[in-house]
């Protein structure tokens, strides 16, 4: 009975595990096609949206753009990437910005603006859902954590 | 408490009035950010009064049943980006002062310059370093408690001070290692008409360590300590030949060596949080030598983060003392050093010695919002009176008390 119960459970979670993959899989990380970078790991992804980290591992610059507060595609995006919510998100920048120790990243009002803006500084990086992608940016893989 | 309330209100309007709105596309010259918490505190204990800092003259307890003063307070800040590298923070907090007054007061205004993307310096009025939150302790929104556990956080009560700070970041792969320096000086006043506390030459160098969901925080701070109204009792100490100067040598704070050590760590995948510190510091005077720790874990179940939090502070230092010999002494001078003596025995046994047990409840119910209840039970060291002031004749040291607090954080 114990058996059963615990089988039960671990299935219940393999079928939860894989149906939040295929929920959260429509987000990507992109850049400007003319970036050099090739790949991030999802850390690295999160150290540069939580404004840990403002270079690619490569050294050069790395500017983050954001979508709007409540957007799924942030939602989304941050609960990949940095495991965090939307209020947690909020806590991690009020704590870095009622010390003027920096700013979040820019906001653009959805992903076409996103990509406008790769286009526009090739040292940006920004996400958006997979099926938006086009010609104009550069999907990065990321492993998510 | 309806005034107090009020004066909070027109405090916060006259933080709002002139407010830019800067949601440009380009990163804004300024940009106005403001935080607050509107909370109200309850204590078993009505013969004192339960303060959140040495700052505030009463609270929760004997002058008020429910209190509004322990947690309230709003504030505004306004940062300028004058180029890519250099900023100014200009940063202003209303909340109950020494006089009972909600003055706003100038929590910090620095420039920094960024030399580097990974080193800044800056100059003027900065965060005093030494916890894991010391950068945001008055930004409820960014804790997960109502209030920081006193036991450790009670042990450097100063947030800001008057000087300078470096910072410089290094990245190891997945690590992100920052080294800050400090050095500067404070004067806040204490309530009562009891003077000041004054530290001059404070330096400290802290160590914080970033790596996944892990975050380390080590500090050390020193600093020249003066608390004014210690002042009298020794020098009435020194009128009592040699015996009298040893014991104002040995107890007294004009200007002695007070360091302090810290230690943290936070562990936050997401789902749940677990952390905890651990302080010390040695006053080399009669403020003593004293311990703390807290461990404290959440668990977040959608919008609710219900926690608890255990936290110990211990004296290690002596808290009592013979004083001077009044046998030898004529009976009038007699008198006047058994006075002495008793003063003395008094605060060296108030030292903070205690524990506590606290639950609570975080509540993201909206945008920028959050409301918490927590519930804390306090059991007081033998003789010991911790964070309770204006004590009365009713009131017996080493008991225990209870709090219940309500507070609503913002952040906009």
């Amino acid at each position: 009975m114990r058996f059963l119960k615990r089988t039960g459970c671990a299935m219940a979670g393999v079928v939860l595990y894989v149906g939040s993959t295929l929920v959260m899989a429509d987000v990507v990380v992109v850049v400007a096609t003319a970036s050099p970078v090739k790949a991030l790991a999802s850390n690295q992804v999160a150290d540069i949206f939580l404004g840990k980290a403002n270079r690619f591992p490569s050294g050069a610059q790395a500017v983050p753009v954001d979508q709007p507060e409540g957007s799924v595609t942030r939602d989304e995006f941050y609960a990949k990437f940095t495991g965090k919510s939307a209020a947690q998100l909020k806590a991690h920048w009020s704590k870095i910005i009622f010390t003027g120790r920096g700013q979040p990243p820019e906001t653009v009002s959805n992903s076409a603006e996103v990509k406008k803006h790769i286009a526009e500084n090739p040292n940006t990086i920004g996400y958006i859902e997979a099926r938006e992608v086009d010609g104009s940016v550069r999907v990065v893989p990321a492993d998510p954590q | 408490m309806t005034p107090r309330l009020n004066r909070l209100a027109l405090a916060v309007m006259t933080l709002y009035a002139g407010a830019v709105d800067a949601d440009d596309s380009t990163p804004p010259m300024f940009s106005l950010s403001s935080f607050g918490t509107v909370g109200i505190v309850h204590s078993s204990e009505k013969n004192a009064d339960f303060t959140s800092s040495i700052y505030k003259p009463n609270g929760a307890g004997h002058t008020r049943n429910w209190d509004a003063d322990v947690d309230s307070l709003v504030g505004a800040q306004l940062t300028a980006n004058f180029t890519s590298q250099l900023s100014a923070v200009v940063q202003v907090i209303s909340e109950q002062r020494y006089d009972d007054s909600y003055r706003p007061g100038l929590e910090w205004a620095n420039f920094k310059y960024q030399f580097t993307p990974d080193f800044s310096v800056r100059v003027g009025r900065t965060v005093q370093p030494a916890f894991l939150f010391s950068d945001s302790r008055k930004v409820g929104y960014t804790l997960p408690w109502v209030r920081p556990p006193g036991e450790v956080y009670s042990m450097v009560p100063v947030t800001s001070t008057d000087g300078m700070d470096l910072s410089y970041r290094l990245h190891f792969g997945d690590l992100t290692n920052t080294v800050q320096g400090n050095y500067g000086q404070s004067d806040p006043r204490l309530p009562h008409n009891t003077g000041k506390s004054l530290a001059k030459d404070s330096w400290g160098v802290s160590n914080l360590t970033e790596y996944g969901a892990l975050t380390t925080r080590v500090t050390y701070q020193q600093t020249r300590l003066t608390v004014e109204s210690f002042n009298p009792l020794f020098d009435s100490f020194r009128a009592f030949g040699e015996e009298g100067n040893a014991i104002a040598d040995r107890y007294d704070s004009k200007g002695k060596r007070f360091e302090f050590v810290g230690v943290g760590a936070i562990y936050d995948p997401g789902k749940w949080f677990a952390m905890g510190e651990w302080g010390y510091f040695d006053s080399h005077s009669i403020i003593g030598t004293l311990s703390a720790w807290y461990l404290s874990a959440g668990y977040r179940m959608d919008a609710f983060t219900p926690y608890v939090t255990y936290a110990r502070s211990r004296t290690l230092s002596e808290t009592s003392s013979a004083g001077l010999t009044t046998s030898t002494l004529p009976p009038d001078l007699a008198g006047a050093a058994t006075g002495l003596n008793g003063a003395l025995n008094t605060i060296l046994a108030s030292s903070s010695s205690q524990q506590t047990l606290s639950v609570g409840v975080r509540w993201d119910f909206t945008k920028n919002m959050d409301a918490k209840l927590q519930y804390d039970h306090t059991r007081l060291g033998s003789s010991a009176s911790g964070p309770l002031i204006n004590l009365q004749p009713g009131f017996e040291p080493g008991g225990t008390f209870s709090l219940l607090s309500l507070a609503v954080d913002f952040v906009f």
